[in-house]
């Protein structure tokens, strides 16, 4: 709204004198008063000035004014066009009258003056302070309002101006407002600069505007004040450094730097820590640098360096750190009444040390009463005490909390009686009563005569558990304390140790005191020894047994027993028995007597144990066995009602090295069961226990039991031995395990066995895994022998024999036994099959015989005479190109080559389908060398493929020299050996059997083969095995058989001749299969028939 | 490498006053002010040195164990304090830590000076490295609280020279009778600046590195055993 003030303040004034020319009557034109204007700064007066004209020397001026609160006009003369009249109420009429230097008027004006026509300008300003704080870069300026001269209750509005550097740029301009209270006030203000002040000048000035509402006319800001200026370092040619100096600012602040140099030099960087910035000029010996959002600092602080370019370096460190936390847990106690001790925790450390720390005070409101806290800022924990007031108990607590940064509070209402923990106990003592009773001293340093303590004893003996009792007292100042304790135990340890608490108003304990270790003094033992006897396998003796007694009852070291023995009064014995023996003998015969045993300490004796020795006559004992019960063992028995005094079991260890231990437990007469423990007893031991009832004349003995704490498996197995042996049974006996070895009741036996041979490194039966093996389970246990039936005859069975009880079996004896051989069956298995096969022969060839026609007509039907064949007739060149060729000769024209083809369905049985391979097809040599086909022929046996080439019959053979091939159905067969990867050697290797012996018919050669010659030859089955005279004993490899086809007979079989020694190494006579020949077993048995 | 910035340092006394163990329990009233102004330090009470019982039999070896630890420490002391100042105190030491423009006693002594000029010389430096050391770990106290290991090295080093500075006292009044001997210290660092405070130590620190080796080797046949 005042922006542009000025244009407005001439704005107004333009007016002004425009309504001063209106409402002024001009009295006359020579030397006239003109232009008066009344201004006015306070409201009570007005400054009242006006221009004459023409300007020219004139005497005084007669000033007159009137208002209408005024009865009569007041004049005055004055020698100025300046005059200071009241503020009229509404308007006020004044006449000016110049007068010549003679005194003469030259002219008179009346002007008329309105309130609204009056300006208002308060006066400017004046600054009574501008305080500079460097360390917060602050400026406070104070001024005064200048209020007494205005009426109560004004709104002033205040201007102030911010400018710097030499070239005075404005900061900034804030308003300020204020209410004026009819007072000279002082008013302050501060403003931080975002640069140092320490790093250029800065200058404030300051005016005002009073809103003055009730005035009419015109209001307008004051005059500025006078400049007031602060001027930097760098106005100090002998400053320099680095500014501002150790400041402390929050984590995330924006700092200003700036580094001030001495004339002449200059700055070659600045960094914050190891970071440059840029830096900005201030004026020519100051630049700054801006760092933004600053993260917290070490606790030495960040370093701020100026390096200059003669090599020197000016710094500054920054604090970087947070303000206060709230403290947090306030809590406040007192120890004794003297002091109370209020702690907290400080929450987020403020990341400052040293001077810059966080500060503690602790104010009271209700005193009023501040102290400050040393505390240490390492420490989680912050205590701080305050003294206790003089009849004060409610305290209201302020907790401040400040560092540079900001601070904090926590407050606290305390009612201090009510916030007692006292100090810990001292000087604890005991001092006894007697035996059983003792008073505790102790001592606390405090005054706590206005509550009452509660104090808590903690009792600790070796034999009782820990115990604590709570004793109220009245509280003293700095006094002892005692404690009443009794009911304590006899010549017993104790521990005491004590803490303390307000009673009415329980805050906290104190800490324990020392342990205070105090024995009680002896006392005679409470009761009796427990007693028993046994009277001697004689009869003649009577031992007597009894148990020492426990601490808490022995009440003292029982130093000896008195064993007395009284018979109807009389004493008959008395024996001292000193510690630690805990049984004596007495001598009674066939006497019976009252036993006492009394026990002594130093403190005196005990209450006798009475028993009697009579022991009263039992019929039927009977035994029974005991249930292991946990750690106990479970021992019941009947109830007998004239047992009037109770049951006792006595036992004692069955077994073992050292002699028997009596052990005994009284029951009461309406228990029937008890489970009885003892630290002496072992697992897989047997206990005998007796049972005895008790009357008044005696005990008598009702039951003996033997039991187990806990059942183990036996020890050791039965031995056991092979009674008898047959081809199928064996008998076997075994003794008993000696009791300590079963280690619990025996439930019966595990007799396995299987086939199997001695070895040593066989496992165990029952862990083998032997389908075959059978377990018989004895389990009665009077058994002492077994027959194992049902066994095969000379076989070698494992026999194994555990035994077990509830908790598990024994370890297995083992036995290895052969069972005698069975004749007749082995006879039986013989003779049974080799009728069997003899019948199937005979069978066999009866349906062979009665069945050979039919046989021949399927498999085997008669072959056509060739010469009678005119489809043969086609081969006549051929047969003309050979002269040797003379087996057919009964017509010239006769073919001498005849194929009988059998089609494939009519071949039998195919065996060896492996030897079925598209690839033995091409196995037939082009070159149609025989011989070497004979040769590779020998190198692949196989039997099927059977090809006669006959080419120079002998002579002596009935078939003649005409060439026949015969094609048979056990040309199917075909090896199949073939190798992909070895195709030249296939034609060798997949050949397959071969005739053995060659065909010598030229004409035969492949390459006038037709494809369907080829076709047959390829699928060539048996051929007859040829010539028999010309077989020959030389191996197929040998050179002989390469050179001559005649050489290349076979020899033994006339199946193959040849391949069954040389042909087929070892291996393949065993791993290979075997073709069974059928074609040619048929067709030679029937070729060796008689013609029919 | 050493942590500036250690575990909170406990609370009490840092250690009982340093005595030389060559000389007698009167000796602890000798001057060991850290007054930071120029001064007559007074060796021993009275006019003259006390008769009989001044040092003990190995007050000479170990003045020169003393030394000799000073000299072992005095760069991982100085290594410490620079690292603990923050940066650029480590990486632009030579700028920083340049004595040139402080005060430190001239040690103008070498092998071939009179031992009782390099006694009297000795003990004007440690009397002023004395005094220069409590106000560096004042300050250090003040600004690095933190700094456990540091504090503890500077308390170390000090009680040092102060048992040195009574070993000097003893075998100057024993051998020469000297029992007065000018001190200068140097400028006091309350009241200036952080940073004025970290450099002055440096500055110090960086000065007693060069003198004390040059000491320890001035020492050394002097104060052998002969």
């Amino acid at each position: 709204m005042w922006k542009n003030s000025s244009l407005r303040c001439l704005l107004a004034l333009a007016i002004l004198c425009l309504r001063s020319s209106v409402h002024s009557q001009e009295i006359g034109s020579l030397g006239h008063p003109q232009n008066l204007k009344c201004v006015t700064h306070n409201l009570h007066k007005m400054i009242c000035t006006w221009d004459v004209s023409p300007r020219r020397k004139h005497g005084q001026t007669d000033f007159c004014y009137a208002a209408n609160d005024l009865p009569t006009p007041v004049c005055f003369k004055t020698k100025e066009k300046r005059v200071e009249i009241p503020v009229p109420h509404s308007s006020s009429t004044v006449t000016i009258t110049t007068n010549s230097i003679s005194g003469t008027a030259l002219a008179t004006k009346e002007f008329k003056i309105h309130k609204k026509d009056i300006l208002f300008i308060p006066v400017a300003p004046r600054v009574l302070s501008l305080t500079p704080d460097f360390s917060t870069s602050t400026l406070n300026l104070k001024w005064s309002d200048n209020g007494s001269v205005f009426p109560d209750g004004l709104d002033a509005v205040w201007q102030i101006q911010i400018l710097r550097k030499e070239t005075v740029e404005k900061v900034t301009q804030v308003t300020y407002h204020s209410k004026l209270t009819h007072e000279d006030i002082i008013l302050s203000w501060n403003w931080t600069s975002d640069i140092p002040l320490e790093c250029a000048s800065h200058y404030v000035k300051i005016r005002c505007y009073i809103n003055v509402t009730q005035f009419v006319g015109l209001k307008e800001w004051s005059d500025w004040s006078p400049v007031e200026v602060i001027l930097g370092k760098d106005t100090d040619p002998s400053e320099s450094g680095v500014f501002p100096l150790d400041t402390v600012v929050a984590v995330g602040s924006d700092v200003t730097f700036c580094c001030i140099h001495e004339e002449g030099q200059n700055i070659t960087n600045m960094s914050y820590g190891s970071k440059p910035y840029p830096m900005i000029q201030l004026s020519s010996r100051s630049h700054a640098i801006r760092v933004l959002n600053a993260s917290a600092s070490d606790s030495s602080g960040t370093n701020v360096v100026c390096r200059l370019n003669n090599g020197m370096m000016e710094g500054t460190v920054l604090f970087v750190g947070y303000a206060p936390d709230i403290p947090q847990n306030l809590s406040c106690e007192t120890p004794n009444f003297q002091i109370i001790k209020c702690s907290w925790k400080p929450g987020r450390p403020s990341g400052l040390y040293g001077k810059r720390r966080t500060m503690y005070s602790l104010f009271e409101r209700m005193s009023g009463k501040n102290v400050s806290c040393e505390v240490n800022e390492m420490n989680r924990q912050h205590v701080c005490g305050f003294p206790v007031l003089p009849d004060q108990k409610t305290y209201d607590f302020i907790l401040g909390v400040s560092n540079p940064i900001g601070q904090a509070e926590s407050s606290l209402l305390v009612d201090i009686t009510q916030r007692v923990h006292p100090k810990t106990p001292e000087k604890l003592t005991v001092s006894e009563n007697n035996s059983t009773s003792i008073h505790l001293h102790w001592f606390i340093n405090g005054s706590f005569a206005e509550i009452r303590l509660l104090c808590q004893i903690e009792i600790t003996s070796g034999h009782s558990e820990q115990k604590l009792h709570n004793v109220s007292m009245p509280g003293g100042k700095s006094s002892a304390y005692t404690a009443h304790l009794n009911a304590l135990h006899p010549y017993t340890k104790y521990q005491f140790r004590v803490r303390c608490s307000a009673a009415d108003h329980f805050w906290r304990w104190s800490d324990w005191s020392r342990v205070e270790e105090y024995t009680t003094s002896e006392a005679p033992p409470a009761r009796g020894p427990d007693i028993w006897r046994e009277r001697s396998s004689s009869g003649e003796s009577l031992k007597i047994f009894w148990k020492p007694l426990p601490l808490s009852e022995a009440n003292g070291r029982i130093t000896s027993h008195e064993v007395s023995c009284y018979l109807l009064e009389t004493p008959l014995e008395h024996k001292v028995v000193t510690e630690p023996t805990n049984s004596t003998e007495i001598k009674l015969g066939k006497n019976d007597c009252v036993i006492s045993v009394v026990a002594k300490n130093q403190a005196g004796s005990s209450p006798p144990s009475r028993i009697t020795s009579m022991e009263l006559p039992s019929d039927n004992i009977i035994t029974g066995q005991a249930m292991a019960m946990g750690n106990g063992i479970n021992v019941s028995w009947d109830s007998y009602p004239n047992m009037t005094c109770g049951y006792v079991v006595k036992w004692c260890r069955s077994s073992g090295s050292e002699p028997c231990s009596v052990d005994w437990q009284k029951f009461p007469s309406n228990t029937t069961n008890a489970v009885i423990k003892s630290a002496l007893f072992k697992p897989g031991v047997r206990y005998n226990f007796s049972v005895y009832g008790c009357k008044s004349t005696g005990y008598q003995l009702l039951k003996n039991i033997t039991g187990y704490m806990k059942e183990l498996p036996p020890k050791s197995a039965p031995n056991f031995t092979v009674e008898e042996t047959s081809s199928d049974s064996i008998l076997v006996r075994w003794e008993d395990i000696p009791i300590e070895e079963c280690r619990g009741f025996l439930k019966g036996y595990l007799l396995s066995f299987a086939k199997g041979e001695k070895d040593a490194l066989k496992p165990r039966l029952s862990e083998s895994g032997n389908p075959e093996l059978k377990v018989n389970n004895i389990t009665n246990l009077t058994q002492k022998s077994m027959k194992i039936l049902d066994l095969q005859g000379k076989t070698s069975y494992q026999l194994e024999l555990q035994a077990y009880t509830a908790g598990g079996l024994s370890p297995p004896n083992s036995l290895y036994v052969v069972t005698k051989e069975d004749s007749v069956g082995l006879i039986i298995a013989i003779l049974i099959p080799v009728a069997v096969v003899v019948l199937l022969g005979v069978v066999a060839s009866i349906f062979c015989y009665r069945k050979r026609e039919w046989i021949k007509e399927t498999f085997y039907p008669e072959i056509p005479n060739p010469e009678n064949s005119k489809a043969l007739q086609f081969q006549r060149n051929i047969c003309e190109g050979n002269k040797t060729l003379k087996t057919l000769e009964m017509n010239p024209c006769t073919p001498n080559s005849v194929e009988v083809v059998e089609t494939q369905s009519a071949a039998p049985k195919i065996e060896d389908t492996e030897m079925m391979s598209p690839a033995a097809d091409t196995t037939v040599p082009e070159d149609g060398s025989d011989s070497e086909m004979e040769n590779h022929v020998v190198v692949s046996y196989c039997p099927p493929i059977i090809e006669e080439e006959i080419s120079n019959p002998p002579t002596d053979e009935p078939g003649g020299s005409s060439q026949v091939v015969y094609i048979d159905i056990q040309s199917m067969y075909q090896p199949q050996i073939k190798s992909e990867e070895e195709p030249e050697i296939d034609v060798v290797t997949t050949a397959g059997y071969k005739p053995q012996m060659q065909l010598s018919v030229n004409a035969m050669n492949t390459e006038s083969r037709s494809p369907v010659e080829e076709e047959l030859d390829k699928t060539a089955g048996y051929r007859p095995q040829a010539n028999t005279n010309a077989w020959n004993m030389d191996t197929p490899d040998s050179p002989g058989s390469v050179e001559s086809n005649n050489e290349n007979a076979s020899f033994g079989s006339p199946c193959s001749i040849n391949s069954r020694q040389f042909l087929l190494p070892p291996r393949d006579d065993e791993d290979s299969p075997k073709p069974i020949n059928i074609g040619w077993s048929f067709t030679h048995f029937f070729q060796n028939k008689p013609n029919d | 490498m050493w942590e500036c910035c250690g575990a909170p340092r406990p609370e009490g006394r840092r250690g009982s006053a340093c005595r030389g163990a060559g000389v007698v329990p009167f000796m602890a009233l000798l001057l060991l002010q850290r007054r930071p102004v120029a001064g007559r330090a007074l060796l021993v009470t009275g006019s003259s040195c006390p008769g009989h019982g001044l040092c003990r039999s190995n007050v000479q070896e170990q003045t020169r164990r003393q030394v000799a630890l000073l000299n072992a420490t005095a760069q991982d002391l100085f290594s410490l304090y620079l690292k603990c100042q923050g940066e650029p105190f480590s990486s632009e030491s030579d700028k920083l830590c340049n004595p040139t423009g402080i005060f430190f006693p001239a040690f103008r002594v070498n092998r071939t000076s009179e031992r009782k000029e390099v006694m009297v010389a000795m003990y004007k430096l440690f009397a002023f490295l004395n005094a220069s050391l409590g106000n560096i770990t004042r300050d250090q106290e003040e600004l690095n609280p933190t700094a456990k290991e540091l504090l503890d090295r500077l308390h170390n080093t000090t009680k040092t020279t102060r048992g040195l500075i009574s070993n000097l006292t003893c075998l100057l009044c024993k051998n020469y009778n000297i029992f007065q001997v000018d001190v200068r210290y140097g400028e006091s660092s309350k009241g200036k600046s952080a940073f004025k405070k970290k450099q002055q130590g440096c500055q110090v620190l960086r000065k007693y590195v060069q003198v004390i080796g040059q000491a320890a080797r001035v020492l050394l046949p002097h104060l052998s055993p002969s």
